[in-house]
């Protein structure tokens, strides 16, 4: 047979990128699986006694190799893994905080700070980026941009879930994009919705401070009736006010809890402080207002509007998010007939620029 | 047959970067160890497709050797280079999976020939048919012949390398291939793309 004729040996066939990713995620967690059963083993009845404190002790030393190695900007990836207890760590000046029963990867892409979370929750707390590259999160088939703020991943098998405590962050879910501010929750089980946070109970009107009895307040119909006389003065220049009646208003703590009517106060309180802080120091007050707007109570609807609204003054990149946001969580609310002018105006804005 | 592997003796630097790593890795540094998974995932890989013949099975495998390979790695002394180490790991992964196999019970099957009219286009099919029958061949010969067999004959390494690799005398290993191409050539029968292919591997490694 000739050099020509002769077939050799068979070519190796390289292994795809995503299988290589499975083999990894698999030699890791059984590693992670077997790392308390490496222990010496304890006696057979009080097995648990050690066994806690020992994946406990493993959580700990990971997760200060992880810590140590934070100052060098985590050129190579850092795998963190919490046992049986939840635990924190540092990533750059972000702060994370893992569930139990928690890994994830962190590592710099392109100079993002990326993490890739295998399985398990964790918070989020992001520090401003301003023009620095975007904090990610991966979790599945499923990307989270932040530019700053706190919220929280979770994640099982593939499904994914995202809630965020305050500010904003886009999800990239298999190619379409939904941004979620703060108090909203995005699940992977139904990726073109957005909700509330907490669980939708049903809508209820909002109430004065409630009787010490905890009378349940009664409920609205689904479409905005008369506008009842609000509890405070209405201003023009701001948002519609939580008592003008929105079939998308919060529900206020359960009738009965000690906290409901304080609860109520603080909101309105805190409310009219920013609207006073507005000419002062416009920035504090959107930042107070998103912070406001997280919560479920009647003031989220006029504190995110006014957050929307102060952000399309300031020319802020958020406005058109913020509003979409608002309209996205309050699409019959008092104020949706404004946040849709002032999108109308600023999607028009957009399109005349050269 | 060149090889890319990272195997032999290993030079000074080396040896030192790899008993730095392996004493890292050992300690439950998970950046040590994803450092040498990445290291040495081609390494482990082409050892274990070189016994397998393809990559069907071969995830599972690669999790299993690289499991051994990071429970073992604190037992790493440098004698050899850390590529070679982790391929003896990975071989012996490969042969207790083939031991506990049971042999297929459908004969081999023989298709049709493939008409291409590019050169290489059918030279590649021509590959591909012949591996495919003879690792179908291989998978009914005994698990230290076969891969005392892919080892030598198929990835062209010396009967010196192999016997290190499979923590053997080199003239075990010498028999252990004549055996399996022996029985291989019983199997093939009137397969002639299996006999050619034999013939052509035998000569490809008298070459060496």
């Amino acid at each position: 047979m000739t050099d020509d004729q002769r077939l050799g040996s068979p070519p190796i066939e390289p292994l795809s990128e995503a299988a290589w990713t499975r083999v990894e995620r698999g030699v890791w967690s059984q590693l992670d699986a077997e790392r308390p059963a490496g222990s010496p083993p304890p006696g057979p009845r009080r097995w648990w006694l050690v066994a806690a404190p020992l994946a406990a002790a493993a959580a700990v030393a990971v997760l200060l190799i992880a810590v140590r190695r934070a100052p060098t900007a985590f050129d190579e990836p850092s795998r963190v893994v919490t046992g049986a207890a939840p635990s924190s760590v540092l990533f750059g000046d972000s702060h994370i905080e893992l569930d139990a029963a928690t890994a994830l990867v962190m590592r710099r892409e392109a100079d993002h700070p990326t993490v890739t979370l295998e399985r398990g929750a964790a918070w989020f707390t992001v520090a401003p980026r301003l023009s620095r590259p975007a904090f990610i999160v991966r979790a599945g088939d499923a990307m989270v941009r932040v530019v700053g703020t706190k919220f929280r991943v979770l994640r099982s098998e593939e499904r994914i879930a995202v809630e965020v405590d305050h500010g904003l962050v886009d999800v990239n879910f298999r190619g379409s994009e939904v941004a979620i501010g703060g108090g909203q929750r995005w699940s992977s089980d139904a990726p073109g919705r957005i909700i509330a946070a907490a669980a939708p109970p049903p809508a209820v009107e909002p109430v004065p401070p409630a009787p010490a009895t905890g009378e349940p307040p009664p409920e609205v119909p689904a479409a905005p009736g008369p506008t009842p006389a609000p509890a405070r003065p209405h201003r023009p220049a701001r948002p519609a006010h939580p008592a003008a009646g929105s079939a998308d208003a919060r529900p206020e703590p359960a009738p009965g809890s000690a906290s409901a009517a304080p609860q109520v106060d603080r909101d309105g309180a805190e409310y009219d402080r920013l609207a006073a802080l507005e000419a002062s120091s416009p920035g504090a007050a959107l930042t107070g207002y998103l912070a406001l707007a997280r919560g479920t109570s009647r003031w989220a609807d006029p504190a995110l509007f006014a957050a929307a609204r102060l952000a399309v003054d300031r020319h802020d990149a958020r406005a058109g998010t913020l509003l979409g946001i608002y309209l996205q969580r309050f699409p019959r609310g008092a104020n949706a007939a404004d946040a849709r002018q002032l999108l109308a105006h600023l999607q028009s804005e957009k399109r005349d620029k050269p | 047959m060149p090889t890319d592997m990272v195997v032999g003796f290993p030079a000074s630097a080396t040896r030192e970067h790899d008993l730095e790593l392996a004493r890292r890795a050992a300690t439950g540094d998970r950046v040590a160890q994803r450092e040498l998974f990445v290291e040495q995932r081609a390494n482990v890989h082409r050892a274990l497709f070189r016994i397998l013949g393809s990559n069907r099975e071969i995830e599972d495998l690669l999790q299993d050797a690289f499991i051994e390979i990071f429970k073992a790695v604190g037992s790493f002394r440098g004698d050899s280079t850390l590529g070679r180490w982790c391929q003896t790991i990975a071989i012996r992964v490969a042969y207790l999976a083939i031991s506990r196999r049971r042999p297929p019970s459908v004969e081999l099957a023989l298709v049709e020939e493939t008409i291409a009219s590019d050169t290489d286009v059918r030279r590649h099919v021509q590959i591909r048919e012949a591996a495919r029958r003879l690792y179908a061949a291989l998978d009914r010969i005994e698990a230290k012949q076969r891969i005392a067999f892919a080892l030598a004959a198929i990835d062209g390494k010396s009967l010196a390398e192999v016997a290190e690799l499979t923590s053997s005398s080199v003239f075990a290993v010498k028999t252990r291939v004549w055996r399996a191409r022996r029985e291989l050539m019983r199997r093939a029968g009137k397969d002639a793309v299996l006999a050619a292919y034999l013939d052509d591997l035998k000569e490809v490694s008298h070459d060496r």
